[in-house]
């Protein structure tokens, strides 16, 4: 059970924010209190508002002094419960909202946290410039300041990297409220040790980011779209190799699709058709970008793909020849979530391993599904270029989702322990939150989770911050 | 200076690890690890050690931290800043773990032990059919594990990044000997906080890195080479925006060269020409890479250069025709840190600003500079597309060589202070080691100092690694 916060907390805080910073209403509140999903629910005093990073380090100076939890919120569109808070103030960013500059000979953006993520797209995009961090599904509600503390990856990690690498700056309230100002647009900076990176993916256990420099690049002004039908793993690798080597860095996106969610997407989504004659155990989705434009892109991608069509390593392809078919294309992709949720109950994993052995995990871990639920079906998509796979196991069709769901400790323990054994992750984009911990603990080395721990002991001796995720 | 001497005990504790073949305590061979590359200092240390694997660096590091005695971590010594200059205790050199335990083509990856020099990583990528793409001029002694902990850049992180950008995992020896092993080939991993950036660029203040994945890229056989003469710096950031919107990633170099460094080149060099009839104020080196066949790099150089050249942007312009001719472009931009000792003293700042203010930054240096010593030449060159401005003085004609060194600190804070009123950084490359602790203190807010301190004094209690560097 949570403490109460003492009312002369409350309006000093109230103090500092103001009405417009303030929601204690129930009907307010809500929101803020239940994950996306409705897997969690948590309980506060207050959702606080702060309108700027001196709002912010005074309201959490406050909190330490008097030992009251913070949990700090952007979108609350995390999937792992890292945004419900446990008793205390929840801290809700978005009416830090401003973009402070925009500077596209720099190729730099200075954002504050509340920022939602289409509105730098977009800014990016009227500044000529682009902003790569792209999350397709919640681009329009999540923010930057959650993107940032989550390490958000998303569809084009491969050619962009994680949003860790989109950061040249941050500026950071500190859970004793001091503030750190580091909101430099530096591609070069060696003065010291990189604090930026202990902030970035803490989920808020460390300190509230409340801005950050942000790194641009070229607009695009050439795209292709290809699906590919591929017969097994090894050949869904062998064409990312194929186009990795030919394309070098145009290559934005290669996603795999197994059969299953393929399917499920042409059965539950509108705007969805197969583009092959012939169904096939495996797709690849592959997107290719250029600032330059003209035909060079297109050159090379149909060459490659002749190549692999004639060595019989793909089986048929498709290449967009125009910009509505690759929506289309993409569309398969991006609503595969969506689909699995009218075939019932779902146990989901966000793993990822060297991508020289992905072919090996899928082959091994559909084993071990298959064997841990008679009829399961295994529902494989993902970022290969990035070697991260969504490794789910949708129920047996007409099965009872509450028993099959009951066996959900043992799947996931399965499917992790073999991650493991190969070197590989069992949160690659999603991160820890609440939903994680225990599995943070089973796997992760005694040195290492001793160092975690002593960062959060030392940078927040009160554990006033996001208490109870990650650690 | 008074150092205390190594207890006999220990030091016969430590001969017991690491065996003779691992042991100097010979005079005449500890001389070079004893020095710094340009002879600034001299340090003295009873032993220098050479662990031949992990766990004899962390039994090595439990017996210093139990008796307190320094360690001074060593890669090829190369360094700049005097960041492995030991002050007594022992030095622990790391280039007999040179193997290199793993190399995954597929996975565009590679697993090095620290004392690898970066030559022999480079050409194992290359037989590999990769690319690691970090190349600095000391890449023939320069050592890994050196480069990891100084976070180096070199002549391509324009396309790269710094070294802290080509790495996926680390293994560290800590402060107290125990070993933090996170080697993991992952693009995506989301699990807890990201320990290894506190160790890259850390200098060894924090623990000694032994091992490291790398990141490879794909080989780059085309190459377009070109020299374009400018007006002013001005001119020359108007030209790399233009490159970069349009060439993107294929944009691996922009160096700037002023007029004043093609002088002295030309002048004290040999194989240095000039490849234009007429004096120009400044020139840009820039290099275009891409993967087989080109993909049209030659033409968008043509095209962007004419254009250049068109609406007076550029005044003159060549592309290399040949590897020999890309050899002498280069060659101008590689002798250029050399050729100044033949004009005299000199005085050398290693700075960056935002891109977008690069020729604001040269033109009020200048005219601060000038101020301060009419008369004083100015040799401004480096990576104008990081920012990174090697802002170089030499002595006026015909001064006297002492009386314009002994202004070193003078024209230190002339240059740096104007550089963090523009945001920018007094070491963009460089580091601090023990040349730059004075300005880290001065420029560095004091919330971003503690939190520095504190790292250190948490994973450090003792004090013994590399102490005296950094902070």
């Amino acid at each position: 059970m949570p403490n109460a916060v003492p009312q002369s907390v409350l309006d000093a805080i109230l103090g500092v924010v103001g009405r417009k910073g303030w929601i204690d209403d129930e009907g307010g509140m809500e929101p803020h209190l239940v994950e996306r999903r409705g897997l969690w629910r948590g309980t506060c005093a207050a959702v606080v508002r702060p309108a700027s990073t001196e709002e912010t380090a005074r309201v959490i100076k406050i909190c330490a002094g008097a030992g009251v939890p913070i949990t700090p919120q952007g979108g609350n569109t995390g999937g792992m419960g890292g945004g419900v808070p446990d008793g205390g103030i929840v801290l809700s960013m978005g009416r830090m909202s401003r973009i402070r500059d925009v500077d596209p000979l720099n190729h730099t953006m200075t954002v504050e946290a509340g920022c939602v993520l289409a509105t730098i797209q977009e800014a990016a995009a009227e500044a000529g410039c682009l902003f790569s961090l792209s999350l397709a599904a919640a681009d329009g509600s999540c923010q930057i300041g959650g993107n940032l503390s989550t390490n958000a990856g998303g569809i084009q990690v491969l050619r962009y990297g994680n949003a860790r690498d989109l950061v040249l700056g941050l500026e950071v309230v500190l859970p004793d409220g001091r503030v750190w100002e580091g909101l430099r647009g530096l591609r070069k900076d060696n003065t010291g040790y990189d604090l930026k990176h202990l902030f970035i993916g803490a989920e808020g256990t460390l300190g509230v980011i409340t801005a950050a420099v942000l790194k641009l690049y070229p607009a695009i002004h050439a795209r292709e779209a290809a699906l590919v039908a591929l017969p097994d793993p090894e050949a869904v690798l062998d064409v990312f190799i194929r186009v990795r080597a030919a394309c070098g860095e145009a290559l934005t996106a290669f996603e795999m699709i197994s059969r299953m969610p393929f399917d499920f997407a042409l059965k539950h989504v509108e705007r969805t058709r197969d583009p092959f004659d012939a169904p096939h155990p495996f797709y690849a989705l592959i997107e290719l970008t250029s600032p330059r434009p003209g035909g060079a892109l297109r050159d090379s991608l149909e060459a490659t793909l002749a190549r692999a069509l004639d060595d019989g390593v793909a089986k048929d392809a498709v290449i967009a020849t125009s910009e509505a078919q690759a929506e289309e294309l993409w569309t398969i992709r991006e609503d595969i979530n969506e689909a699995q949720i009218p075939e019932g109950g779902s146990i989901k994993h966000d793993v990822s391993v060297p991508v020289s052995r992905v072919p090996e995990f899928l082959h091994r871990a559909t084993k071990i599904l298959e064997g841990a639920v008679q009829g399961g079906r295994v529902v494989a998509f993902g970022h290969v270029g990035d070697g991260n796979i969504h490794f789910n196991l949708t129920q047996p069709e007409g099965a009872d989702t509450d028993a099959f769901l009951a066996e959900t400790d043992r799947v996931v323990h399965g499917v992790h322990d073999l991650i493991a054994e190969m070197d590989g992750s069992f949160s690659a984009e999603h991160g820890i939150g609440l939903h994680k911990r225990d599995l943070l603990e089973r796997y992760k080395s005694e040195v290492e989770m001793d160092l975690m721990r002593t960062l959060k002991r030392t940078l927040d001796p009160k554990s006033i911050m996001n208490p109870g995720k990650v650690l | 200076m008074t150092v205390k001497p190594v207890p006999e005990g220990v030091t016969e504790a430590l001969l017991g690890v690491v065996g003779r073949k691992g042991w100097i305590d010979d005079k005449g061979e500890m001389e070079p690890h004893l020095i710094e590359a340009r002879g600034f200092w001299r340090g003295t240390c009873t032993a220098v050690i050479r662990p031949a694997s992990t766990e004899e660096t962390a039994r090595v590091i439990e017996i210093c931290a139990k008796a307190g005695v320094p360690v001074t971590p060593q890669g090829g010594n190369t360094g700049l800043q005097g960041g492995a200059v030991p002050d007594g205790g022992v030095i622990l050199s790391m280039g007999r773990m040179s193997r290199i335990r793993d190399v995954d083509p597929l996975n565009h990856t590679m697993t090095v032990e620290a004392g690898c020099v970066l030559a022999a990583i480079q050409d194992a990528a290359d037989e590999a059919g990769c690319l690691f793409p970090l190349s600095l001029a000391a890449e023939g002694s320069c050592q890994i594990g050196g480069n990891l902990s100084t976070n180096a850049g070199g002549v391509q992180v324009l396309r790269y990044g710094n070294t802290r950008d080509l790495v996926l995992g680390l293994e560290v020896v800590l402060p107290d000997g125990r070993v933090w092993e996170r080697l993991r080939g992952l693009r995506k991993d989301n699990t807890g906080y990201d320990l290894k950036h506190l160790f890259i660029g850390a200098e060894g203040t924090l623990g000694v890195i032994t091992a490291a994945v790398l990141k490879l890229y794909p080989q780059q056989p085309s190459r377009e080479t070109a020299m374009a003469a400018v007006s002013g710096a001005e001119e020359a950031l108007t030209l790399f925006s233009r490159m970069c919107d349009a060439c993107g990633d294929a944009l691996t170099a922009f160096e700037l060269i002023p007029r004043l460094g093609m002088e002295f080149a030309v002048k004290h060099m040999t194989g240095v020409v000039d490849p234009f009839a007429d004096a120009h104020s400044f020139y840009t080196l820039i290099e275009l890479t891409g993967p087989e066949g080109g993909t049209g790099l030659r033409e968008a150089l043509e095209t962007i250069l004419a254009q250049a050249l068109d609406d007076g942007i550029a005044e003159d312009a060549v592309i290399a025709a040949s590897e020999a001719q890309r050899g002498e472009l280069w060659r101008v931009r590689e002798v250029l840190s050399d050729c100044q000792k033949f004009e005299g003293g000199s005085i050398k700042h290693d700075v960056s600003v935002p891109v977008s203010r690069v020729a604001e930054f040269v033109r009020r240096a200048g005219a601060l500079v000038e101020a301060a010593l009419p008369g004083v030449r100015i040799l401004a060159f480096g990576h104008v597309g990081d920012g990174n401005i090697h802002y170089n003085l030499s002595q006026p004609v015909g001064a006297d060589t002492d009386a314009f060194v002994a202004r070193w600190d003078e024209f230190n804070h002339i240059v740096h202070d104007l550089t963090a009123e523009m945001d920018g950084s007094f070491s963009a490359e460089h580091g601090i080691g023990t040349l730059k602790r004075d300005e880290l203190v001065r420029y560095k807010s004091a919330v971003e100092l503690d939190l520095m301190r504190t790292l250190k004094r948490t994973l450090d209690p003792m004090n013994i690694m590399n102490p005296g560097k950094v902070l």
